[in-house]
């Protein structure tokens, strides 16, 4: 961890957030385990990959295609920025995607992304206030003791 | 690796989803995955067992109101068209 989010100039503090909602956006849960919010995002890990790989095999990897579902695809890229190149994939729109799965792919798809925005901001929010370092610390000295 | 490609070939195809009655029971695993992810930011502190509770009773009552709808929803569409 770095110096106490007290202690940080704004310049380091604006850094250090941009730095928190980037890793949340890259792998899910990744911004709250930078703050020390571990067990947060290894839930948030598990729960929003499951989610988009669920929609992913329930609709095909044809669900994510920014040019037959654009608004989908802005749903489903804030999950991660990997979701760009499963889209690069399809865009030549070689795989099956049809009915009522690729509905309920996409739903799922979508919702695991904007869940994942939810979680970009919470993780920025709790950066800004510092709390990963308060109660991280907190957590850490409950289970050691 | 044979099995790793059968993995993968799994992703390249939809599986198969009729439209009967039966195929509701897939907005389960969404209501689940919304409450545990809400819970999971909202919760000041993460106590395992708390998680898991606040989780089920916030997944519950969100299927609750969705099956009420469903009704409800049906219901009218009766109404009008009987």
């Amino acid at each position: 961890m770095t110096a106490n989010a007290n202690n940080r100039s704004p310049a380091e503090q604006g850094m250090w957030l941009a730095t928190v909602g980037l890793a949340a956006w890259m792998v899910p849960g990744a911004g709250h385990f930078i703050i020390r919010e571990r067990k947060r995002g290894i839930v948030l890990f598990c729960v929003i990959t499951a989610l988009f790989t669920m929609g992913l095999y329930i609709g095909s990897i044809g669900v994510v295609n920014w040019e037959s579902g654009r608004i989908w695809f802005y749903a489903q890229i804030l999950c991660s920025p990997a979701v760009g190149i499963i889209g690069n994939f399809t865009k030549s729109g070689g795989y099956d995607v049809y009915g009522h799965p690729s509905e309920i792919g996409q739903i799922y798809t979508g919702i695991a992304g904007l869940l994942n925005l939810l979680c970009i901001l919470n993780a920025v929010y709790m950066a800004y206030c510092g709390r990963g370092e308060m109660i991280g610390y907190e957590e850490e000295q409950e289970s050691n003791g | 690796m044979a099995e790793c490609v059968f993995i993968l070939a799994a992703f390249t195809a939809p599986i198969e989803i009729g439209t009967d009655k039966m195929e509701m029971l897939w907005m389960f695993p969404v209501i689940a995955a919304i409450a545990m992810v809400y819970k999971a930011t909202k919760m000041r502190v993460l106590f395992t067992k708390k998680y898991l509770i606040e989780s089920l009773v916030l997944f519950l009552t969100i299927s609750g109101f969705m099956i009420l709808a469903i009704i409800v929803l049906n219901l009218l569409s009766w109404l009008i068209t009987s």
